[in-house]
């Protein structure tokens, strides 16, 4: 009987845990432009596969990599982000190295292998912002960037246009001078699958 | 002669002042490698010159501190992460209820991660929940917090000790298994307070303030003090669950020696867990912590090598029920 009594208890718990998981599900609506560490995959597998143990922040020589608290959503809870106007990533790969989960793969530090496996986003210009685009010739995007002319590629007046093996470290978006920002990366993990 | 006392002589009663050692030399650990690693930021962006007071005392005192063992501070990249999941000099190490997690929130085996909890899932199989009362980093502020309670009492002030069914922990262990896969997220991380200490210590010192899970974690304090004793660590933890499980069949467990017990019951006190030494009721809760061994003032609590508690073996026999039987026999 108490056995029977304890399996009601827990069957009755799980149909509540379901409708908690619910109310858990549309709390999670990303407001946010934020990228996630060099290399993840997609949002719903960083967040299968990241177990919110803070590693990748302790390793981030820049102190780039910060962590949600419920702003996000419950499900995106201690996961780590980058917001690239505040503090780029630099692509040194080191939180792919220390992940223990395989949340954030780990990537040779080589510009093949960077350019193979991080999709954090892409960078977008706009050039009623761009000051390189109004006769002022800047290029500090293009000074910025860590991969010249393969992301990034300038014209005659410094104007960048952005490449299609745009990684999205954000570099380019912390250094523009103009206020705001007339290069973003726009990230990857909400369009993918 | 009433300063000639018979001392008790056993050596395993020093083994809850290693337990605290441990303990505390886990806690300060978590507080020292977030300072090393903002000392690690500072030498890679090369802008001593351009810290703040602060951070310059930081800096130094870090400085010193590492330059005896490692020439580049790079190289204290040895150390790194929580108990929840860390590195020490390349042997990465997980929490079990971190895999466990992981595993039902990916529906993947990840072989790299699950291999990290290895060595913690065979001492755990050896010793039960040791990890519960030797290495969490929780379980040092949750004592404390138990002596707090025992003021607070002295004090006049209700501290309730209330018991509820042991059982409710693997219900949230199963709960959250089942709402890790709904969700596709390690639920475990937000309510695991060793987890959350590790985190939020970091992200106190690094990150400049805590998250969301120190709330959290105040509020299983309140429990503790309002509800039960150990209450969470007793009845909500799902990684005590897990342990506990794990640790049923443990080879290493306490068992009282009764022939030397006078009854006094003081084991039956200083057990934070509710357990009932006197009873020989140990159970798979039993976290090994010792602390009934260092109370024991005849020495009749020790270790022993078998997979089961010995049943009740009746009352102690220097104790005073025992002479009566003895007598009227």
């Amino acid at each position: 009987m108490k056995r029977r009594r304890f399996l009601q208890y827990l069957a009755s718990s799980g149909l509540a845990s379901m409708v908690a998981g619910e109310g858990i599900k549309a709390a999670y609506a990303p407001s946010m432009r934020y990228l996630r560490p060099p290399g993840s995959h997609d949002e719903k597998t960083f967040l299968a596969k990241c177990i919110r143990c803070g590693k990748c922040g302790e390793s981030c020589p820049n102190r780039a990599i910060k962590f949600f608290s419920t702003e996000n959503g419950l499900a995106s809870l201690d996961t780590p982000f980058i917001i690239p106007r505040e503090q780029a990533c630099i692509l040194c790969m080191k939180c792919g190295d220390i992940c223990p989960t395989g949340a954030i793969p780990k990537i040779e530090y080589e510009a093949d292998t960077i350019l193979d496996g991080v999709h954090m986003g892409h960078a977008r210009v706009d050039v009623n912002l761009c000051l390189s685009f109004q006769g002022k010739t800047c290029g500090v995007c293009y000074r910025a960037c860590p991969l010249p002319d393969v992301a990034l590629r300038v014209g005659m007046l410094e104007q960048p246009y952005v490449l299609d093996k745009c990684v999205g470290c954000g570099l380019c978006e912390r250094s523009c001078i103009q206020i705001p920002q007339a290069i973003k990366v726009i990230p990857n993990h909400t369009s993918a699958s | 002669m009433e300063n000639v006392k018979l001392e008790p002589s056993s050596k395993l009663r020093h083994l809850n002042k290693l337990r605290w050692l441990t303990l505390t030399t886990v806690f300060f650990m978590l507080i020292l490698l977030p300072f090393i690693y903002l000392y690690q930021t500072y030498e890679a962006a090369h802008a001593y010159d351009l810290l703040t007071p602060t951070e310059k005392t930081i800096s130094d005192s870090m400085e010193s501190l590492t330059s005896p063992f490692v020439k580049d501070p790079e190289e204290l990249d040895a150390i790194k992460g929580t108990t929840w999941s860390g590195t020490l000099f390349g042997l990465k190490l997980s929490d079990p209820l971190a895999v466990v997690g992981q595993v039902f929130a990916s529906l993947s085996l990840y072989w790299p991660f699950i291999l990290t909890a290895f060595i913690p899932l065979f001492a755990t199989l050896l010793l039960g929940r040791f990890y519960c009362g030797w290495i969490c980093p929780a379980t040092l502020i949750y004592e404390l917090n138990d002596n707090l309670a025992v003021w607070l009492r002295k004090a006049g002030l209700p501290v309730s000790r209330r018991k509820l069914d042991r059982r409710i922990k693997y219900v949230v262990l199963a709960v959250g298994l089942i709402l890790s896969i709904y969700l596709g997220a390690a639920l475990f991380a937000s309510i695991y307070p060793p987890a959350i200490i590790g985190r939020e210590i970091y992200y106190a010192i690094a990150l400049g303030g805590f998250g969301a899970g120190a709330v959290f974690f105040l509020l299983t304090l309140l429990f503790d003090l309002m509800v039960s004793r150990r209450g969470f660590c007793r009845y909500v933890c799902p990684g005590g669950a897990l342990y506990s499980l794990l640790g049923r069949y443990r080879l290493f467990r306490i068992k009282r020696n009764v022939t030397k017990c006078n009854d006094c019951a003081k084991c039956n006190v200083a057990c934070q867990f509710g357990l009932d030494p006197l009873q020989d009721d140990f159970g798979m809760e039993c976290n090994n912590c010792t602390a009934c061994i260092a109370s024991c003032p005849t020495d009749a609590l020790g270790f022993t090598i078998n997979m089961r508690d010995s049943a009740y073996q009746g009352p102690g026999h220097l104790g005073h029920q025992y002479k009566k039987e003895q007598e009227g026999s």
